[in-house]
């Protein structure tokens, strides 16, 4: 279309152009032109959470950003996560505690603590709380988020320095219970 | 539903400096739009506003950004968003009130794009009583000039479309000073805002109040200032001054508007009292608040402690096991139906009614076929089969023909190449309607004279239960209580709405892909309704993203089934938030009067209930809830006259059926209040109470029929008596704002769809060339964990590992139909279906294995990974499932399969279950005296449902159940108004976040059954709502004296009994 903007930003650590209309959602060009559908969509008004990606390393709802407000910006979604070694060591947490029941809003809450570890690794649990308040889950009741976020912290605090590669590493190796690190 | 017309896209503007910006806003002001942050955008779109022509994004501008301290005051540029102001020291430093009511605001996400000049220019954010209170002028561009003007005058002017906010400047508080806010909300975080109020006293070096400023505002409530009231005030000691006459002053001075869900009175008063008590503290309170009741100790702790273990990953050690689906979400990678995409893929959408109920004049469907991109339109006409659906009553059409009985009805679906198209087309499609009266109430659905939702009466179904002589018996009472307990209008919420795809296979087979419930019936309705044989149609119905009853029946099937059947290509379609909250079902919202008595020493003589419940436009599995209702109506208590009856009415409000508890919820709120206010009447403690009156373990089940052995009620009990939640003293907090209580309940539920249905399990065991043992039941994946307690049950029946079990599932053509995934049954049905073919398929894998090893089958056991010599001592394997399986032909290698009836009582005169479940919930709450708003602080569930299968999954069904049960407690129900829902996104409808539930929530798992119980474990998906309710009214009225009838529990009721009224 004739109305189209061209569009250049970062996706998961490579550089990304296209031409799109400019309202166009982020969750959109996600989940229909790059194929990532991680980011999910539950509401796409920014009421749940569900779609949240990194921009500039902050977790913000990709349902309300449009083409226009990501142009330039650096945005990860929950796949690119697995480049970020807090991302790594969230989602080996959540998993060893199986933090989630139907999983769709999951993504969406490793990003929003990812983004929350990044910056205060030693959150206070009302600080997760408070991370965590725009994202909703239908199936848990949050205990077992609140308990994967709890001992994501744990294994931050003993993947200290240069460590932190290793643990992260090691923690997404399996798809069942291997536990690297801890116990 | 007014769907938005996505024409062109708007036009975003970038101008460089402020005078640019008022120059092109100048020049076309009634197509533009000033944006920041935008995030109110979707909101209004959602609403059916019309998008502006051009956005001018104002993000850049150099004089809206920054913070600077200045001498008198601290300007903030609009356009820093509003995360950026949360971490700013200066502002945590110099301006905490500010601080702390930006973390009231939306939600983290949403604060990294909002900014506060778009929070100022809504009118409605937010910030505004805050900024009001703090006394904050506001810098704007118009007409190419900058003013000044305070905030409060700026709010008085009409609106002008072409200002721009270009700052706040907010004064500093340089003297000693008091200030307070509080945003009340529908729910304890990111909610809209009922009323926000904020206050700063400014005092002298005596403590005089020199000057004070209220203010109101947020949401619905017009922002204010509240002069008056501020007067009033000044010149007087902060020590000595009288909180109350404040309070009512204040009261008589705000104006708040009422809407369905809070009056005008309880914004007025709920605000006034929040603001004198965040001001006032402890002084206050006791002006405004009446005095609590004394806290009633628990009686002495008399009973055994029941041999639970507390299910938790450290408890229970290597039994925690990580889910085999778990990785994947968490990583994103698991593909729902939803999310699946083919080149050749069109894009399905469904028209709805929008009216609640109507005739059909006409349908015209030739604009939308005309428009360019759309593929397919389908209307009644293309139903070759029967156009009605229903698990019970087939009573629902796919596509409405004449007549629409709710504002979701379906009246068409398009078929288009992409969703702008789809989304045209169906703006493209013209309803001619004849409107009807509308039904809207069950009470006057039922009335003489009352408009017809269906041909046959409003009545949809009438049931009966009595016994003994009830009449007689209320004159043996000597405590009686009656009251009408009303139950909301309960969304599912799941996350992933309804959607998948559906796809014509080459060999003229149809494949739909949906999540689902039960994908075999899902197939026999698509069949009935397509007109074509079962076995030419394969049903995919999991993963899927949350169901919790609500995709139990057809959802979006049969239009995805037309319309891929007349395209002949593959059609996706996934229903917005929108539409799934405006076609989707509800839980039946129930009236409940139940009056009920006993004597002199507490034994219960007498029942009597009177329930109506909706079920909206169609039946779905109502009359089945309705019989759930009968049946649960006394709980596990014995009761020896007992007349009861049960409606189901017909309206146009939605429609209503299935949802998690199904009717066995709500009737444990009633019987579990009524026992406990019986108690208290009585004067026996709750616990010793409910002790005299239980059910005996081996007798027969409420409606008189037989049921299975393992009663653990006592023990439920003694589990209460001993917890250490329950004995907690109930002491207040600090300030004495909030009053504490603890309440309990016991939970007896029926498992199984019941005597009176249908009701059978199957499963099939298959040795896959490949060494895995497939594990195939036509079962659903919905959240539950179900392919962890497929490998947990098979690995133990068999002796196998976990691991080499395959679970298959959820997909008509590979497995046999189990029956539904509802009504906690199919814990039950896998289990059973290993215990009948472990034995036989276990032993085709040993004598496989001893023929080609030139053994002895009884020499040879089943173990982790293959086969062992029985007789070693050691875990060598003598072959792995994997080369056994190589070295069979095909029809060699081991298969069982097994089909048989979910157990029932012999009881039909009406729907009975047979296998019980027992639980108990121990809540502890806060109840804010200034609001009536309830918290929950901590959450205890006992269950008794024998064994725990897999550990992480049975803690999170029960935690899970309690949180559903949690919000339908404290703030869940789609409220109708003229057969119209007021909210229609997760904006308005209101599920508990984070931050509304328990700081702590523990689970017990008491496992131990009778030695002669041969049922196995009790599926557990309905035992965590079970009980929540009651246990949160039991603590309200052990908190603060009142009984909540009425749930979610109106703040406003809470009040009115705990607020001292204001004067008039």
């Amino acid at each position: 279309m004739t109305d189209d903007m061209p569009l250049r930003f970062r996706l998961n650590g490579e550089e990304r152009v296209i031409r799109v209309p400019a309202d166009t959602r982020l969750v959109d060009l996600l989940r229909e032109n790059f194929g990532l559908t991680a980011a999910k969509t539950a509401c796409r008004i920014g009421r749940c959470g569900s779609c949240l990606v990194l921009m500039n390393g902050n977790a913000v709802n990709s349902c309300l950003l449009m083409a226009w407000q990501i142009d330039g910006a650096d945005i990860v979604s929950a796949e690119g996560l697995a480049t970020l070694p807090e991302g790594r060591i969230v989602r080996e947490a959540l998993v060893r505690e199986v933090a989630f029941q139907c999983g769709y809003c999951a993504p969406g809450f490793t990003v929003a603590l990812t983004a929350l570890l990044r910056r205060r690794r030693d959150a206070a649990e009302a600080e997760v709380r408070a991370a965590l308040g725009g994202n909703l889950c239908r199936c848990t009741g949050y205990a077992s988020i609140l308990r994967g976020a709890a001992l994501a912290q744990q294994l931050l605090h003993c993947a200290v320095g240069d460590d932190i590669r290793e643990v992260a590493h090691a923690g997404t190796s399996g798809q069942t219970d291997a536990a690297p690190v801890l116990e | 539903m007014k769907p938005r017309i996505t024409n062109a896209a708007p036009r975003v503007l970038r101008p460089k400096s402020l005078a640019d910006a008022v120059l092109l806003l100048a020049h076309a002001a009634d197509e533009s739009r000033v944006v920041a942050g935008a995030t109110a955008l979707q909101l209004e779109w959602q609403r059916g506003e019309p998008a502006p022509r051009q956005l001018i994004d104002v993000t850049k501008l150099p004089e809206l950004a920054g913070i600077t301290k200045g001498r008198v005051h601290m300007r903030i540029g609009a356009a820093m968003r509003l995360a950026e102001l949360e971490e700013s020291h200066l502002v945590a430093r110099e301006l905490p009130l500010l601080a702390e009511t930006l973390g009231r605001v939306a939600a983290p996400g949403v604060r990294q794009l909002a900014t506060i000049g778009g929070n100022i220019a809504g009118r409605t954010g937010c910030l505004i009583p805050t900024l009001l209170a703090l006394g904050a002028s506001i810098e704007l561009a118009v007409d190419g000039a900058i003013f000044v003007m305070t905030l409060r005058d700026w709010l008085r002017k009409p609106v002008r479309r072409d200002d721009i906010v270009v700052s706040v400047q907010i004064p500093l508080l340089g003297t000693a000073h008091k200030t307070t806010h509080c945003k009340i909300g529908l729910r304890a975080a990111f909610t809209p805002s009922v009323i926000g109020v904020a206050g700063t006293l400014l005092l002298d070096s005596t403590g005089r109040i020199e000057m004070a400023r209220f203010a109101v505002g947020g949401g619905a409530t017009p922002p204010q200032c509240l002069d008056r009231a501020a007067a009033s005030v000044a010149g007087h000691a902060l020590a000595a001054l009288d909180w109350r006459s404040l309070r009512d002053a204040l009261v008589r001075e705000i104006d708040a508007p009422s809407d369905p869900v809070r009056s005008s009175q309880y914004r007025k008063i709920a605000a006034a009292n929040a603001l004198v008590t965040g001001l006032g503290g402890e002084r206050a309170i006791e002006q405004v608040c009446r005095s609590l009741p004394e806290p009633r100790p628990p009686a002495a702790r008399d009973a055994r402690k029941p041999d639970t273990v507390e299910v938790t990953r450290h408890a229970l050690g290597e039994r925690w096991r990580v889910r085999p689906d778990i990785a994947d979400k968490v990583a994103g990678r698991l593909a729902y139906l939803t999310d699946h995409r083919r080149p050749d893929m069109l894009v399905a959408r469904i028209l709805r009614a929008g009216i609640p109920h109507a005739r059909i004049v006409s349908i015209d469907t030739s604009a939308a076929e005309a428009l360019p991109g759309v593929v397919a339109v389908v209307t009644a006409h293309d139903i070759k089969g029967q156009n009605g659906y229903g698990i019970v009553v087939q009573d629902q059409p796919a596509l409405c023909a004449d007549k629409v009985r709710y504002a979701g009805d379906a009246v068409a679906a398009v078929a288009a190449v992409d969703q702008r198209t789809a989304e045209r087309a169906l703006a493209l499609i013209r309803v001619e309607y004849e409107p009807l009266p509308v039904v809207d109430d069950m009470e006057s659905a039922l009335a003489s004279g009352a408009a017809l939702v269906h041909g046959a009466g409003n009545l949809q179904r009438e049931l009966h239960f009595a016994r003994g002589d009830v009449d007689t018996a209320w004159s043996q009472c000597a405590h009686i209580v009656e009251d009408t307990y009303v139950t909301p209008r309960q969304m599912h919420a799941f996350m992933e709405t309804e959607g998948g795809y559906a796809v014509p296979e080459t060999d003229g087979t149809l494949s739909v892909c949906v999540g689902g419930q039960h994908g075999a019936r899902d197939r026999m309705q698509l069949a009935r309704i397509l007109a074509i044989p079962e076995d030419r149609i394969r049903v995919v119905s999991s993963p899927t993203g949350g169901a919790f009853g609500g995709k139990d029946e057809l959802t979006v099937q049969p239009a995805l089934a037309l319309l891929a059947l007349k395209c002949g290509r593959p059609v996706r379609l996934h229903l917005d938030r929108a539409e799934s909250s405006l076609g989707g079902r509800m839980r039946n919202p129930m009236r409940i009067r139940m009056r009920t008595g006993c004597d002199a020493s507490g034994i219960l003589i007498a029942q009597e209930m009177d329930l109506l419940m909706d079920t909206g436009a169609y039946a779905s599995l109502s009359p089945s809830v309705l019989e759930t209702c009968l049946e649960h109506a006394c709980g596990p208590y014995e009761v020896a006259n007992v007349r009861n009856r049960g409606r189901l009415a017909h309206t146009n409000n939605g429609i209503c059926g299935a949802f998690r508890g199904f009717g066995a919820n709500q009737m444990t709120y009633a019987i579990e209040c009524q026992v406990t206010r019986l108690a208290d009447a009585a004067g026996i403690d709750p616990i010793v109470f409910r002790r005299r009156n239980l059910r005996k373990p081996g007798s027969p089940g409420y409606l008189g029929q037989e049921i299975a052995p393992s009663d653990r009620l006592v023990e439920m009990l003694d589990a209460v008596s001993n917890s250490d939640l329950w004995r907690k003293p109930r002491i207040g907090t600090a300030n004495k704002r909030l009053a504490i209580g603890t309440g309990f309940a016991l939970l007896h539920q029926g498992t199984g769809l019941g005597s009176v249905v249908p009701d059978t399990g199957a499963g099939r065991l298959t040795l896959l060339p490949g060494g895995r043992i497939e594990a195939a039941f036509g079962l659903d994946e919905i959240g539950q964990g179900l392919m962890a307690s497929i490998q947990a049950t098979v690995a133990a029946a068999l002796g196998c590992d976990r691991d080499d079990v395959l679970p298959v599932f959820g997909d008509t053509a590979r497995t046999p139909d189990s029956g539904s995934t509802t009504a906690s049954r199919g814990s039950y049905v896998v289990w059973k279906s290993a215990e009948l073919m472990a034995p036989d398929f276990g032993r085709q894998l040993r004598r496989a294995a001893a023929d080609l090893l030139d053994r002895r089958p009884d020499d040879i056991v089943v173990a982790p990974g293959g086969l062992r010599d029985s007789r070693a001592n050691t875990d060598d394997l003598l072959i792995s499932f994997a080369t056994l399986a190589q070295n069979l032909a095909p029809q060699a290698r081991p298969r069982a399969e097994c089909a048989f009836d979910f157990p029932k009582t012999n009881y039909t005169a009406g729907n009975a279950r047979f296998i019980f479940a027992s639980g108990a919930t121990v809540a502890r709450v806060a109840v804010d005296r200034a609001t009536g708003e309830v918290r929950v602080l901590d959450l205890e569930q006992h269950v008794a449902a024998g064994p725990v299968i897999d550990p992480a999954c049975y803690l999170g069904q029960i935690e899970g159940g309690g949180a559903q049960g949690l919000g339908f407690t404290l703030s869940e129900d789609m409220i109708l108004q003229g057969g119209r829902y007021i909210a229609n996104n997760l904006d308005g409808y209101m599920i508990p976040t984070v931050a509304d539930v328990p700081q702590t929530s523990r689970v017990f798992a008491l496992e131990d059954l009778d030695r002669d119980d041969v049922f196995g474990p009790r599926g557990i998906g309905e035992l965590g709502i079970g009980a929540v309710t009651p246990a949160i009214a039991a603590a309200v009225a052990d908190a603060c004296g009142v009984w909540p009838a009425v749930t979610p529990i109106p703040p406003e009721t809470v009040l009115a009994a705990i607020s001292e009224g204001p004067a008039q």
